[in-house]
């Protein structure tokens, strides 16, 4: 009880008290096995509407950032600087037609959206948000959320199978060929981290990077697999300039040619929940997640920071990321298909292998920031 | 021209030549070929270029006017005229085996007057569908709308190709070839389609992603612009031209204009010729910017969109304070220009020119060295300069192949003998050179304006013409550098106050034509960039 | 391809990527132009030259110059100006015709300028008065004389182009 007395004043904005509470009050009231599944339901229903919620800001701001990018003002007509946008968006979609397409095959072209956006709900829910914000800590959490989120190019390969369209099945062949490719990078220089952290678990690896972030405390192959990830993390996401799969200029819209209304809408807001997927995993991998900037013997600094609720420094981490990634995608044109698997096979994956010999060594030699200065950096 | 008549005088002996505005050669049928092979094949002078191809309704005959030029010398010039009196079956030679330019062209002229080509290997119609009753340019044409009702219903592109052989023997064979191999994979990007900039209809057979063919469909926005003249005055048919390029709206009214200004023998006020030059020069800039815009788009980068259509407005704010128009903007008018200059048009473009010269450095900046872009572009789209020539594709596309083909500096109009400005040439034929010329043509135009912009004379700005103006009889030649090329105006007067014929040579029909060719075994992204590289409107293509 | 020029390859394209960011960043922070219509309506600034609506001016007794002698309507290139004339009884007892009805047709006006070059006594011009948008095409028919107006008799100097809008804007 002193413990969390003391939690509650040196981090008044946590969310962890408010949980807390929550959670007595269910014991109290029901049974344990009941309150664990109310619980189990609350924390889904909550994730469910992070999500949508993110997603509709995320589409909101990439308007709003694109615009500025473009020399343009973006929406401007709902509500002040049109915030409301999104919203409205989200309602016509939810109330469009689902067109059915002739000679599509039903039952695929169906369950295609629900593939894409189950993966990236999955991987969205293991993600640390905040001290004590994270719905499950798995041991093997970057293991459990490289394999989750490789899940979804199945339903874009199913969507541009079934709608029976060429340009879709162009689209979704080429988001084969993109996402398996990409999915080993960004693999490999997630190994680099879990090399230098030794561990899978976030909550671990968060905890490592107190006192110096990871990005830091590898220097040279920390850096190097830092940006290989964001390169592949960003081709993952389907995202210019990788958005070979929906290429406006090409194939219209790719594999999501022929999908109308919500399962549009599926694949829209699963792919910018992906952005913010991978720029929430870059953070919590690379900058020290959701642990605030923390400078070791300045304690007061420290306190200051812890000021600031964990949840802020998550999402301002990941949102710095995101803001690097938009400005990325305005800025330069599409890759053509062989440039973009040459990128990766020729220039990517050797780098991201010698990368990791390095930094295996530099961990066994006891080269990282923390071992060398641990007066500064050790934990 | 001594040794062209001698060379046309071998080939043919009873050709009649005559010289009239250009040197004009009327042959036979059968010698047509012979003719045209022999100014093909002549060493010192080959005559490699057709630039247009004319179908012609005579009344009792129908014909063609097969307009040519060489390569390495714009300024010679050679009209051939052919003509049969075969109205029900007309047949003439076709001059596709020597230039590739002539199968698009020959396919039209089917299309728009029925006369088939011997030897064509595809004698499909172009511009119109396979279901048109009659032929509509033809003098006796039923105008009744019973005879091609609007249909709402699709009907299925047939991709067979009709031609008509000739044996060795001299028996004439028709056979019917198919355009796809049974087992293509046949995507169509258009007519609907974010990259075709227009209407435009490639169908395409791909291998994977490699493209194996490309059909070119055009006539979606068919307008029939070249016959609606026919029923109209000179000073109403020039509104029309704005319709055409519209990108380069004002260049090509200007060609009309002069072609109407020469046969009419009207002299232009020189402060009107500065006014149509500087203008031109703008127009060219703006239609240059929007080639840029396109390109980087089609190559997936948006926001070079819009920074091209950012610069754009500023010309286009200068025209519409000139003229009161953005994209149609009526500038030039038989005799002179409608619109005086307004007082802060110079103090406006010598703002724009030290700005624009400013953006050509960001956008090389932004684009140019890209090792995306690059990858985009570079040995992407190869198109040799003999290919440029006989497809002729003239323009910055022509000039990237090494083919000096600048109107402005072969037949000088306006003031382009009195400014000094560099034809901006590169031989590497690939998409980046193209855009590069681009690019650095419009820091030349941006030098040209620099040079008459503060010597304006005073004076007026139109020349008094007849209240009705009327065209002595015969045909008259015009050609315009317009932002994608040659521009060609041909009218055929008979001493009316309307034209007898109206054509307008497209350097966009060129450009798509030679699509098929230089986009063969690469890659679907890649024959998105090439088209964009091509910068073709689809107006243009169209008429 | 030795491996230095591998190297280098990729610190020239990373250079030159940057140097692409650098121009969108720099974009990014530059305030934008952007108009905002319709809420800038007051500051709107559309050429005088700008054609969009033909009118007649009218002076104010209500007249105009048009002598109803038909040249814009055999100007123009689409049939889009009809102009109806009448014949009235003149006080010497002369017919005379004048101006019934002068009409244009917005919907297929190509703006080409013709009518009012053309017309001998100046009665026409375009204004810049650009929001000529309406519900149905009937009311894209335009009828440019004012009702009960007339002819005006003086020949006098003929009205500046665009002078009934231009001064306010």
């Amino acid at each position: 009880m002193q413990l969390k007395t003391m939690l509650f004043y040196s981090h008044p904005l946590e969310l962890t008290r408010i949980l807390e509470a929550i959670d007595t009050f269910l014991r109290i009231h029901l049974s344990p096995g009941l309150a664990t599944l109310a619980e189990g339901i609350l924390v889904g229903l909550l994730l469910l509407a992070t999500y949508a919620m993110i997603a509709l800001a995320l589409i909101y701001i990439e308007r709003k950032v694109a615009a500025s990018f473009q020399a343009r003002l973006g929406p401007n007509r709902l509500g002040k600087y049109g915030v409301f946008q999104s919203f409205a968006d989200m309602i016509k979609i939810l109330i469009k037609e689902i067109i059915q397409i002739k000679k599509a095959d039903k039952l695929l072209f169906y369950v295609a959206p629900f593939f894409v956006i189950v993966a990236s709900v999955l991987a969205f829910g293991a993600l640390p948000f905040g001290m004590n914000l994270q719905a499950i800590d798995f041991n093997i959490g970057v293991f459990y959320l490289l394999a989750v989120s490789s899940l979804g190019v199945i339903g874009i390969l199913l969507a541009g199978w079934s709608s029976n369209n060429k340009y879709s099945m162009i689209g979704a062949m080429r988001s084969g060929a993109q996402f398996i490719s990409y999915e080993l990078s960004a693999g490999f220089s997630l190994m680099t981290i879990v090399v230098l952290s030794g561990t899978m678990q976030f909550s671990e690896i968060i905890e490592g990077q107190r006192y110096c972030w990871n990005l830091f405390n590898g220097h040279l192959p920390a850096m190097i697999a830092f940006l290989i990830y964001l390169i592949s993390g960003h081709a993952e996401t389907n995202r210019g300039p990788f958005d070979l799969p929906e290429a406006e200029s090409e194939l219209t819209a790719g594999y999501h040619t022929e999908y109308s209304g919500l399962q549009f809408g599926f694949f829209y807001l699963s792919e910018y929940l992906n952005m913010f997927i991978v720029a929430a995993v870059a953070a919590t991998v690379f900058l020290g997640g959701w642990m605030p900037l923390q400078i070791k013997g300045w304690e007061a600094f420290n306190q200051a920071m812890w000021f600031i609720p964990s949840w802020v420094w998550f999402f301002g981490k990941a949102g710095l990321l995101m803001f690097f990634s938009l400005w990325v995608r305005w800025s330069f044109p599409r890759l053509r298909i062989d440039l973009l698997l040459n990128l990766e096979w020729k220039y990517l994956l050797p780098a991201n292998l010698v990368n990791l010999l390095v930094m295996v060594v530099v961990v066994l030699s006891g080269l990282t920031l923390t071992e060398l200065f641990p007066a500064l950096f050790g934990n | 021209m001594r040794d062209i008549t001698h060379i046309i005088r071998q080939a043919a002996e009873d050709a009649q030549i005559e010289e009239r505005q250009k040197l004009t050669v009327t042959v036979k049928p059968r010698q047509l070929h012979p003719v045209v092979e022999a100014l093909y094949r002549n060493k010192e002078l080959p005559f490699d270029y057709l630039v247009s191809l004319t179908g012609m309704d005579w009344g009792e005959t129908l014909g063609v006017i097969y307009q040519f030029s060489s390569s390495a010398d714009l300024t010679q010039e050679v009209v051939i005229m052919t003509a049969t009196a075969d109205r029900e079956d007309p047949l003439l030679y076709s001059i596709t085996d020597l230039y590739e330019t002539a199968h698009l062209n020959e396919r039209e002229v089917y299309a728009l007057f029925g006369i088939r080509f011997i030897n064509n290997p595809d004698m499909r119609r172009f511009l119109l569908n396979d279901q048109w009753k009659g032929f509509p340019f033809r003098k006796d044409y039923s105008h009744d709308t019973g005879l091609n009702p609007v249909t709402v219903i699709s009907s299925e592109i047939v991709d067979v190709a009709p031609c008509i052989r000739e044996t060795a023997d001299g028996k004439l064979i028709e056979e019917n070839n198919p355009v796809f191999d049974e087992e293509d994979y046949i995507v169509n990007i258009g007519p609907q389609h974010p990259s075709t900039h227009g209407v435009m209809h490639f169908r395409t057979s791909l291998d994977g992603e490699i493209v194996k063919k490309v059909d070119v469909h055009s006539g979606y926005i068919h307008r029939g612009i070249e016959k609606l003249c026919e029923s109209m005055t000179y000073p109403q048919m020039l509104h029309l031209t704005d319709r055409l390029d519209y990108l380069s709206a004002n260049i090509n009214r200007h060609a009309l204009c002069m072609c109407i200004e020469k046969a009419a023998e009207i002299e232009v006020p020189g402060r009107a010729q500065y006014i149509r030059t500087i203008m031109d020069e703008l127009q060219r800039i703006s239609s240059h910017l929007l080639a840029w815009a396109c390109q980087c788009n089609d190559l997936g980068a948006t926001t070079a969109f819009i920074y091209g259509m950012r610069e754009r407005e500023h010309v286009l704010d200068i025209f519409d304070k000139t003229c009161g128009g953005r994209l149609i903007v009526n500038q030039n008018v038989v005799g002179g220009i409608m619109f005086d200059i307004y007082p802060d048009f110079r103090k406006d473009v010598n703002v724009f020119i030290p700005y624009m010269r400013k953006r050509l450095k960001e956008y090389d900046d932004f684009f140019s060295h890209n090792p995306i872009a690059l990858g985009r572009m570079k040995h992407i789209g190869y198109l040799s300069r003999e290919d440029a020539i006989s497809y002729g594709v003239t323009g910055p596309a022509g000039r990237a192949s090494g083919w000096s083909c600048d109107v402005r500096k072969y037949k000088p109009y306006a003031l382009y003998d009195r400014v000094e400005f560099n034809e901006v040439m590169r031989t590497e034929g690939d998409s980046y050179a193209r855009y590069q010329n681009r690019l650095d043509e419009i820091a030349q135009s941006l030098h040209i304006i620099e040079q008459l912009i503060d010597n304006i004379p005073e004076g007026e700005v139109c020349a008094k013409t007849k209240p009705v103006i009327r065209l002595p009889q015969g045909q008259f030649f015009q050609s315009v550098e317009t932002g994608k090329g040659e521009f060609g105006v041909f009218v055929e007067s008979r001493g009316d106050k309307t034209p007898y014929r109206v054509k307008f040579r497209s350097p966009s029909l060129s450009a798509v034509s030679v699509m098929p060719l230089i986009c063969r075994d690469a890659f679907l992204s890649d024959l998105i960039g090439i088209a964009g590289s091509m910068d073709f409107v689809i107006p243009d293509i169209d008429r | 391809m030795n491996f230095s020029t591998y190297i280098r390859g990729i610190f020239k394209g990373l250079r030159s990527l940057a140097g692409g960011m650098s121009v969108t960043g720099k974009e990014f922070l530059t305030p934008k132009v952007t108009m905002e219509y319709p809420e800038n309506r007051k500051t709107l600034v559309i050429s005088d030259r700008w054609r969009s609506e033909l009118i007649m001016p009218h002076d104010e007794q209500n007249e105009h110059a048009c002598t109803a002698c038909g040249i814009c309507m055999i100007n123009c290139p689409n049939g889009t100006i009809r102009v109806i004339s009448a014949s009235i009884d003149t006080e010497e007892g002369k017919k005379k015709k004048i101006l019934d009805k002068h009409l244009w047709d917005y919907g297929s006006c190509t703006f080409c300028n013709l009518c009012v070059i053309s017309c001998p006594s100046d009665a026409i011009v375009f204004n810049n008065d650009f929001e000529g948008a309406v519900f149905n095409r009937s009311k894209l028919v335009h009828q440019l004389n004012h009702t009960g107006s007339k002819l005006r008799e003086k020949k006098r100097e003929p009205l500046p182009a665009n002078s009934e809008k231009t001064t306010d804007k």
